[in-house]
């Protein structure tokens, strides 16, 4: 019971990384490796605010999801959008994004070392867990995340169906050209799509130091399982990549559990387990479930 | 400041041979191979996984990886004390371990590449990278995880600074070897026709060349360089721990080696290299002054990570044809056809704004009308 625990908070987690992940690459065609960092942004936020002021991590969400969102702005304005005006390769825009992801390692490194000789308690490895609690039973962390998830689905749909600035988001996510053409500020879609996808995997950071230990690394540690969620589900569909999320976040943890019950110690494997459905799902299925979904569904839309 | 100096050398040699392979990959053959520092580690498993198991069961020395390459290296050391013969096999026959085992495992590697676009590509190899890198680190079976394991030294002879000196001596004659063996090959028709793949595949699968072929190719002998380079470096520091092959140092450095010195360009990796090894060395050595200096209340590890971050940025958005820009391989018959056409143009009319190209072009298409 532990276990699905733990895999369900995990794929809710992954699933706000890996949203925010196809976001920006359906609407900047930017796949993102700074993705992972991103998320540290909420860690450090509610790290800060929790020895600071001492408020609880989970009060921090919003500040964290504000603070995500204005710092994927940030790196969309600086960084990629003088290359995108150059008309760039989608490789050269990766290596940016390596790039990226660098300087916020070094980033959050010195902010930690900061930190730590601000507060002088640990900033460079912590973990939530202690402050955590229960409701109805359950941990705090797996109603927390999945209430995120439940929300930002109903948000999210509500903003792409309900409003002219969605059908914008929609029409720039399919066809930028012709968008822009319809007089679509592609331009201003593209940056809201940087700030919810920085967001995103900011909040997402502030849950994840209940889960597991966060150190300065930990966001080019998780990346690969990021894209290997958003790859899973067809790297251009969001409601794919969730469903993504979930049996990669579900195979990680479960399938790692059983096989190191009949097997003993390998629970270090549990991101081969990741990058082995990425490849199968590149190798067989390049357009994800979402394009296995749509095949067979074509005829209805 | 000797000590500098010879640091400095010794990873110039290390990147020139890293950053070397990269070119041929990337700069030519145009692979996006975001998982450099796999090779890398590949020749370091050479070094502490493979070498040392073999010299256990010469020495049938029955325990794990850790302990075994302890009793390996101080029988072996030795031994080699003893016989420097043993020193300079052992030596050589690890680095071609290290390029043998680099070429299979890079032909491997690429092997997704058969299904997939670019990008996708480029996504495969640094989560085939990384998560190499995590087995290898969290698993202690493999080169010792954590732990790491320490291995023979084939400099034993030397000591301190002159040590430094003999290995900074094999790494530059290697790298300078591999420079001659790597820019013959990239001007022969194999690395013109890297280049063609890199601009345009279906031309080249038009001529009747297998692309995946030559994709498998030119990652084995790019692969199989980077191996080398890993090995060496094992040897450096005489011991192999994962932790030191991690994607910051061998992939996104040489990659803003060889951006910054300019893609495609054999000349401009050596420029790239020399100036990234000098800034950083100097960075790593003068670290405590630099963070009493400058107050930082940080680490300078992290100071290097966001100046080399931000340089790549800068070098992409504002140089992005890097210092050197890439020249046209100058072949026989190809300067003898420059030679030809110059020739020819100064017999003719200058090229003028009244008649270039684009005015003939423009001529033509007014007769064409006429018609």
């Amino acid at each position: 019971m532990f276990v699905v625990e733990g895999a369900l908070v995990y794929s809710n987690l992954l699933a706000l990384l890996s949203i925010g992940l196809t976001i920006t690459y359906i609407t900047t065609g930017v796949p993102n490796f700074a993705q992972g960092s991103f998320a540290l942004f909420g860690s450090y936020t509610a790290l800060t605010l929790l020895y600071t002021l001492k408020i609880h991590p989970y009060a921090s969400v919003p500040l964290a999801f504000a603070v995500g969102g204005l710092a994927g702005v940030a790196v969309y304005a600086l960084a990629l959008r003088p290359l995108l005006k150059r008309e760039a390769s989608i490789v050269t825009l990766m290596i940016a994004t390596l790039a990226v992801d660098l300087i916020l390692l070094g980033f959050f490194g010195a902010y930690s070392d900061f930190l730590e000789g601000l507060t002088g308690k640990s900033a460079k490895k912590f973990i939530f867990t202690p402050y955590d609690f229960n409701i109805f039973g359950f941990k705090a962390i797996l109603l927390l995340s999945t209430f995120a998830i439940f929300l930002l689905l109903v948000s999210l749909s509500a903003l792409l169906y309900g409003t002219k600035f969605g059908i914008a988001l929609r029409a720039s996510m399919e066809n930028p050209e012709l968008a822009e053409v319809m007089g679509v500020n592609v331009a201003r879609t593209r940056t809201f799509s940087w700030f919810l996808s920085g967001a995103l995997a900011s909040t997402a950071g502030c849950f994840l130091p209940f889960r597991q230990e966060i150190v300065p690394l930990t966001g080019s540690l998780i990346i690969v399982s990021i894209f290997a969620a958003s790859i899973v589900g067809g790297i251009t569909s969001i409601y794919g990549s969730v469903l993504g999320s979930y049996i990669v976040g579900f195979s990680e943890s479960l399938l790692t559990f059983i096989i190191s019950l009949a097997f003993g110690q390998i629970l270090v494997y549990s991101r081969v387990i990741s990058l082995i459905m990425m490849l199968i799902a590149l190798v067989l299925a390049p357009k994800g479930l979402a394009g296995v979904v749509k095949k067979k569904w074509s005829i209805y839309s | 400041m000797e000590h500098i100096l010879l640091t400095i050398l010794i990873w110039f040699g290390l990147y020139m041979i890293v950053c070397l392979s990269l070119n041929i990959e990337y700069g030519y053959a145009g692979i996006p191979n975001f998982g450099r520092a796999f090779a890398v580690l590949v020749g370091a498993f050479a070094v502490g996984g493979v070498a040392n198991r073999l010299l256990m069961l010469i020495f049938d020395i029955s325990n794990g990886i850790i302990e075994g390459s302890a009793s390996v290296k101080s029988a072996m050391n030795e031994i080699m004390a003893r016989n420097p013969a043993v020193a300079i096999l052992f030596l050589l026959g690890t680095l071609c371990i290290a390029a043998i085992l680099g070429a299979v495992l890079g032909a491997i590697f690429i092997l997704p590449s058969a299904r997939l676009s670019e990008h996708y590509l480029a996504i495969a190899l640094l989560a085939i990278s990384e998560v190499s890198y995590m087995v290898c680190y969290y698993n202690p079976d493999i080169i010792g995880g954590y732990y790491g394991v320490s291995t023979p030294d084939p400099l034993l002879f030397f000591q301190g600074e002159q040590r430094l000196l003999a290995f900074s001596v094999l790494t530059l004659s290697i790298a300078t070897l591999l420079y001659g063996i790597v820019s013959k090959m990239l001007n022969s028709p194999f690395g013109r026709l890297l280049k063609a793949m890199r601009e345009d595949e279906a031309v080249v699968e038009a001529c009747g060349k297998d692309v995946m072929f030559l994709r498998v190719k030119a990652c084995a002998v790019g692969s199989s360089i980077a191996a080398i380079s890993g090995a060496l470096y094992a040897f450096y520091t005489t011991n192999v721990i994962a932790s030191s092959f991690n994607r910051a140092e061998w992939t996104f450095y040489p990659f803003l080696i060889i951006i910054l010195g300019g893609l495609g360009s054999t000349n401009g990796v050596v420029a790239g290299v020399f100036l990234f090894v000098v800034v950083r060395v100097l960075l790593t050595t003068y670290k405590w002054e630099l963070k009493s200096a400058l107050h930082l209340p940080f680490e300078a590890v992290w100071l290097e990570y966001m100046i080399f971050g931000v340089l790549m940025l800068l070098v992409l958005i504002f140089k992005p044809e890097g210092l050197l820009r890439e020249k046209p391989t100058m072949t026989k018959p190809i300067r003898e056809v420059v030679k030809r056409t110059r020739k020819g143009a100064s017999r003719q009319q200058p090229l003028t704004p009244q008649n270039t190209p684009e005015s003939w072009h423009k001529a033509e298409k007014k007769e064409e009308n006429s018609r």
